[in-house]
């Protein structure tokens, strides 16, 4: 890549911060402790569980300096190349923060090392707040949204919830705007200059392309190179399972891969889109969509991770692709050689293996929008957030006068990969929506799968969840008013709509 | 959140109306740290030229150790030195207690680095310092371990069977009848009760027996187990670690490492949440012994999933309970047979699990008995009223059962057989003021009992009981010359005991709270102190600080006595002035704190209060839980909609920290009723060893719980504290488990009540139908 950066570039606080890359899988969160020696950031996972790690990334957006929380321990340090990273230390430089006061008076420690974190995710919150420009104050459900990344053994939540309520009804500090404008000129002045990351050590090297180009060039000098998104599962191979990565290519700078693009026909996201960016148009097709991204990991999880990534790791419990496979969604996969373009469905081809040659990336996602479709989907897990899919079930058909004309099913969770229910697809076409058809219907369903006991869930459990999902939505096709899984009664306002800067 | 108050005299409301302190809600002293990152955990210490520890840990349930070769591993560049079972000599067998449960040296030096055997995945068996974390993890992978993989047993039921695979091949059961001849894995046999049952269950009109089975659940603290340590060449030690108990901590690296105990300096780090789970050593002799051998400070942090595999947790049970009672609602009798699994080493909290069984009813033939098991999991550990959740658990949804039988409401059950003053405790004595009647009676009252359920909703009730202990304190009052105050103790604050310790002696000497400072010393700071557990810090610390501050103003009556040249006799202490008894007396004819700090010098030198006492007394704390559930029939989870805490604090210092541990130890509970349980395959290796698996409550996961404080004072505690910590974790199993039964009809008797369970017993109902 040409004029290519050797060091990580970022504003630490409102420090600018340079530093030697000597391992590309450093962590943010081992940056700031033991390189930085800011120890407010705690770990109690390294896994993206906990939210001790909490900080706040500061990224420049359409409409400005954009705040998101964000779990530093699986962060890779080149990551946050070009950004801006606060830490619990530097919210109250010249006076303690109003979250930071609203937790004190609140009594929203016992032990308190919870607390860093909970001061971050809060920090999000309140800034997110205050964007929105109106006076209604947060309610539970967006602090348990904003919360739901964050564990506190000692509280038991009460008193957070009321420094949260506190906290955000205060305006954000005097000296905020000042810093945040100082920060943008910095981080704009930086982007513009248009320079690469590419940092080489003996240990490995990082690079961060800025261009599909450049992309390209680097992919096909580095062939065995791993493509780095969002690292909320390529974090946890290092964090986790101890692996050394050698060779990072890092897609989050390169603007062609964060686009989104709608028209009439059709929604195009860009495999770099974070979950959280992308959920406010998926909501758009279904709030059953609204609803699945609000439960997808944590709000650190999601302003994180990325559509692509939980594409092209071929998880077979992924969130996304069982419901883009029932939309009849179709992949954009790009090498030097072009574009191709398929069927989702044909991109898992088998456990851990998928329709993607060496030199090839993921370069979008694209949904056909088709007003007639029929569709809902609902996640089963043991916990309302933070959760992995025990059994995660899509659905989408077309009726015409009472006949299922067309029909695509798919689950998660209950084979080897995202999966569509063929023989039961095949029991409903052209029929009527009455007993015998769902009786057909479950019937072909037991067939299609064999899913697996884990600790998730037995494969018991996993059929007759499935087999009531079918049958929930084919009550949902014949009624109108069907109460949800987790309906909204329970979990009133899932606005993350109102957050979309957030 | 409200507080009822029962008060003992006239004379003690009197003096509540003039408290300046306690029972206020004062921004504790350390808030501010803990909200700006500055409090310093216990892997936020760097030494210069620190070394990084990590422990090599068995993939295996249970294999004999045939060789472990470190030879490659220490020509490693980086690697500094590498310890193993050779580094640590045998100990004889011999208890020594621990918070409320006990540990054993032969033990201790055998889970903290493995001998003979291996007895658990995870279990440690070689450490390496190294220059920092990646080279000390290729050490760890260049050691060579042989193994013989043994057969291995988890389950409690399995493990009693005489074919069973023995843990420990030398393991005769303590206090069998007849003893015990043969070895087995059933470590101890302990009873208690009184009466005859079987002449009980003959008065009875109806009869319950149920079987239980409960997980082991891990305490969950957030803040992994971290230490730093340091040994110089002289073989002088410093040690900052996380620690309910850093004197116990001493005591036991000293122990385990041969050396003398004073010249071992341990640092109670602030700690990251303990609820028992820190009361015992894991890194911290091994941290000694590699920097011992290394000669440089060394850090050891474990990850999430060491602490799964290899601390805590509390033990899983399988229990038989039988309660019998007459058509008009009076208990006959009582039995509970509990098996609770220890861990590879024996010392399950079985015998206060018996002991707090039957504890919250008065009964004339009662008989708890329990059994010490040994299996191929991690060594329990104390977590949070050890023992007592499980018991209670199995006992309170017998009750709930043999009050629906009757059609007795729950609560007006438990009043007909509550224990008061002067009952007789299943467990021999009898008990002094105690709040059960008056936490039944708040949570009777209490609106959330009184209002309507919607249809397919169910509420539960249940009690709980903990002993609470006392035990050895010292606290220092050091007066600085401008008349502040650093108060000086030497048990760590886990939940906010700074702030009720300061406002007890802020109370005691008149001033304001800002100008007592608490601080937790170091072990050769004070004189010696127990830990942190047992619910014992506000009530014993608080005792011994009370005491310190009375001490000190004693020396400050003295002091003023001599200034006015009158007898110490004539001076009293009044909102942090001396004043005379008789005449005098003027607006200029006081002396404030201030004014004899300023002059210590000229009056005899140095004020400082102190104490040091083995506090006698302590009271135990009830408490009822009333709980609404909703059930979605169709993935089998269990909501909580509502939730209320009713419990006895004797007094409470600071209400805050009171509710906190209410409404803590409730949400702890309500993970361990509907989600929390450790998953093991087929090979004996722990699947769900990370938060994303193992289901701790999320914010979303529960309401704001709503707590009542009932005040029924100690009498042996100067405000009349009784410990509230542990209790708030005992009945939430019982109660929600018991509103699920209210709500379905389906009466659970295994735990946790998560989804894929509930989700069954809705169709193994609905089809036996
Ligand atoms: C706490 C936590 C909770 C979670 N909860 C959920 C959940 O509820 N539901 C769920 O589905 N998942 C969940 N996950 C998993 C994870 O967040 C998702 O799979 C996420 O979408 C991965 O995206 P990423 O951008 O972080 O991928 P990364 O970790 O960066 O990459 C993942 C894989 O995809 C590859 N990759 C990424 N982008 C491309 C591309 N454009 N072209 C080719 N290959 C690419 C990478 O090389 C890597 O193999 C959770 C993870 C954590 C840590
Ligand atoms: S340390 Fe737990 S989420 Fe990062
Ligand atoms: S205060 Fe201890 S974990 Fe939250």
């Amino acid at each position: 890549m040409q004029n290519a950066r050797g060091r990580v570039r970022f504003l630490l606080g409102s420090q600018p911060t340079e530093v030697e890359l000597a391992d590309p899988n450093l962590t943010l969160l081992d940056y700031l402790r033991t390189h930085a020696r800011l120890t407010g950031t705690k770990e109690g996972c390294a896994e993206g569980d906990c939210g001790a790690c909490t900080v706040l990334i500061g990224e420049v957006h359409d409409q400005g300096l954009r705040y998101l929380p964000t779990n530093a321990c699986i962060v890779l340090l080149g990551m946050v190349d070009n950004k801006q990273v606060l830490t619990v230390e530097h919210l109250g430089r010249e006076k303690i923060h109003p979250v930071q006061q609203a937790m004190a008076d609140q009594h929203g420690s016992q032990c308190g090392f919870c607390t860093p974190g909970f001061v971050m995710s809060l920090a999000g919150l309140q800034w997110a707040a205050s964007c929105k420009n109106e006076s209604t104050p947060v309610d539970r459900a967006q602090i348990d949204e904003y919360l739901a990344g964050n564990l506190c053994r000692c509280t038991g939540y009460g008193p957070i919830v009321s420094a949260a309520r506190e906290a955000c009804s205060a305006p954000l500090p005097e000296s905020w705007q000042a810093h945040t404008a100082v920060a943008e000129t910095t981080l704009r002045a930086w982007q513009n200059q248009g320079q690469p990351l590419c940092c080489t050590s003996d240990r490995g090297f990082f690079a961060a392309p800025r261009s599909r180009a450049d992309l390209h060039t680097i992919m096909s000098d580095h062939p065995g190179a791993t493509l780095l998104a969002g690292a909320t599962d390529i974090g946890l191979w290092i964090t986790k399972w101890g692996q050394r990565l050698s060779a990072v290519i890092y897609l989050g700078q390169i603007p062609e891969l964060q686009r989104l693009v709608q028209n009439d026909e059709k929604l195009e996201i860009g495999a770099g889109v974070s979950l959280q960016d992308a959920s406010t148009t998926l909501s758009e097709i279904s709030p059953d969509l609204n609803r699945l991204l609000r439960r997808f990991g944590s709000r650190q999880v999601r302003n994180q991770g990325t559509v692509g990534g939980n594409i092209a790791n071929g998880s077979p419990i992924g969130d996304l692709p069982p419901v883009l496979i029932a939309l009849g969604a179709r992949l954009r996969i790009a090498s030097t050689g072009g574009v191709r373009e398929i069927p989702l469905d044909t991109f898992f081809v088998d456990y851990g293996q998928q329709d993607l040659a060496p030199g090839e990336f993921v370069e979008s996602v694209v949904i056909p929008l088709d007003r007639d479709l029929r569709f809902r989907c609902w996640k089963i897990a043991k916990r309302f957030d933070q959760d992995i899919s025990a059994v995660l079930g899509a659905f989408a058909a077309k009726l015409e006068g009472g006949i299922v004309r067309e029909v695509r099913i798919c689950f998660g969770g209950m084979a080897a990969t995202p999966k569509r229910a063929r023989q039961c697809e095949a029991a409903l076409t052209g029929q009527p929506l009455d007993h015998e058809t769902l009786a057909r219907a479950r019937q072909a369903l037991a067939t299609d799968f064999d899913p697996i006991t884990d600790m998730r869930a037995s494969a018991h459990y996993r059929q007759r969840a499935a087999g009531n999902l079918l049958e929930k939505y084919f009550l949902a096709m014949t009624t109108t008013d069907l109460p949800d899984l987790y309906d909204e009664k329970t979990w009133p306002g899932l606005s993350n709509q109102s957050f979309a800067n957030g | 959140m409200a507080i009822v108050t029962k008060r003992v005299s006239d004379e003690r409301e009197a003096e509540e109306q003039n408290f300046n302190w306690v029972g206020t809600r004062a921004v504790r002293p350390d808030g501010v740290d803990k909200v700006t990152g500055r409090a310093k955990f216990g892997a936020d210490l760097h030494l210069p030229n620190m070394l990084v520890g990590k422990m090599l840990r068995s993939p295996h349930a249970h294999a004999r150790i045939l060789s472990i070769d470190i030879s490659s591993a220490e020509k490693l560049p980086g690697v500094k030195a590498i310890v193993t079972r050779e580094d640590f000599s045998d100990l004889a067998s011999e208890f020594v207690p621990a918070g409320e449960m006990m540990v054993n040296y032969r033990d201790i030096t055998r889970n903290v680095m493995a001998r003979e055997k291996v007895l658990y995945e995870g279990h440690a068996l070689a450490a390496v310092a190294a220059v920092n974390a990646i080279v000390a993890r290729e050490a760890l992978a260049l050691i060579q371990v042989d193994y013989e993989v043994l057969p291995h047993v988890l389950d409690v039921v399995e493990a009693m069977k005489p074919e069973a695979v023995l843990i420990q091949e030398d393991l005769l059961t303590d206090g069998a009848d007849p003893p015990a001849d043969k070895p087995s894995n059933i470590a101890k046999r302990v009873e208690f009760g009184h009466g005859d049952i079987e002449t009980g269950f003959a008065k009875a009109d109806v009869i319950v027996e149920r079987e239980f089975n409960t997980r082991p659940v891990h305490q969950g603290y957030i803040e992994p187990h971290a230490c730093v340590a340091s040994v110089s060449e002289d073989g002088q030690a410093e040690l900052w670690c996380s620690t309910q108990g850093h004197y116990v901590v001493r005591g036991h690296c000293a122990r385990i490492l041969g050396m003398d105990v004073a010249k071992l300096r341990v640092t109670a780090s602030e700690i990251g949440g303990g609820f028992g789970g820190k009361t015992v050593v894991y890194l911290e002799p091994v941290a000694l012994a590699l920097s011992r051998k290394a000669c440089q400070p060394v850090k050891m942090v474990m990850t999430r999933e060491e602490v799964f595999k290899a601390s805590g947790p509390a033990s899983g049970a399988n229990m038989r309970v039988k309660i019998g009672a007459t058509r008009d609602g009076r208990i006959t009798a009582g039995e509970a047979i509990l098996h609770y699994q220890a861990g590879a080493f024996q010392g399950s909290p079985v015998p206060p699990g018996a002991q707090c069984a039957f504890a919250p009813y008065d009964l004339e033939h009662v008989r708890a008995v329990g059994f010490d098991v040994l299996v191929n999991r991690p060594k329990v550990a104390a977590y949070r009223a050890p023992g007592a959740p499980i018991s209670e658990y199995a006992v309170e949804s017998v009750v709930d059962e043999v009050a629906k039988k009757l059609n007795i409401d729950p609560i007006e059950f438990r009043l007909k057989n509550a224990s008061r003053e002067g009952t007789k405790a299943s467990h021999g004595p009898k008990f002094g003021p105690i709040g059960l009647v008056e936490t039944l009676e708040a949570a009777q009252a209490h609106d959330h009992y009184q209002s309507p359920l919607q249809p397919g909703q169910g509420r539960g009730v249940a009690s709980g009981y903990w002993f609470n202990i006392g035990g050895q304190s010292s606290v220092t009052l050091n007066t600085s010359e401008d008349g502040t105050v650093a108060l000086v103790v030497g048990t760590p604050d886990i939940g906010g005991s700074r702030a009720s310790l300061g406002m007890m002696v802020a109370e005691e000497l008149g001033v304001e709270l800002d100008k007592v400072r608490p601080m937790i010393g170091d072990t050769s700071s004070l004189g010696y102190n127990f830990l942190t557990g047992g619910s014992r810090t506000t009530f014993a610390t608080g005792k011994v600080a009370v005491d310190a501050a009375r001490d000190l103003v004693s020396q400050l009556r003295e002091r003023a006595a001599k200034i006015w040249d009158v007898p110490v006799g004539d001076i009293l202490w009044h909102n942090g002035e001396a004043l005379q008894k008789n005449g005098r007396g003027g607006p200029t004819e006081t002396l404030s704190f201030r004014d004899l700090a300023e002059s210590m010098g000229k009056t005899g030198g140095p004020l400082v209060g102190q104490a040091s006492e083995n506090v006698q007394g302590a009271a135990p704390s009830f408490g009822t839980h009333v709980v609404d559930v909703d059930v979605d029939r169709e993935t089998g989870r269990v909501e909580i909609l509502r939730y209320t805490v009713v419990q006895d604090a004797g007094k409470a210092i600071h209400p805050s920290y009171v509710e906190g541990q209410y409404q803590g130890g409730a949400v702890q509970g309500i993970g361990w009723a509907l989600n929390e349980e450790y998953i093991y395959d087929s090979e004996g290796r722990l699947e769900n060893a990370g938060f994303l698996d193992y289901r701790m409550p999320v914010c979303s996961d529960v309401p704001m719980i709503d707590t009542v404080i009932v005040e029924v004072p100690n009498p042996a505690h100067p405000y009349g504290v009784k410990g509230v910590g542990e209790t708030p974790i005992v009945p939430p199993l019982a109660a929600i488990s018991n509103a699920v039964a209210n709500a379905l009809g389906i009466r659970f008797s295994e735990l946790p009540m998560s989804p894929p369970r509930v989700l069954a017993a809705i169709a193994a109902a609905s089809s036996s139908k």
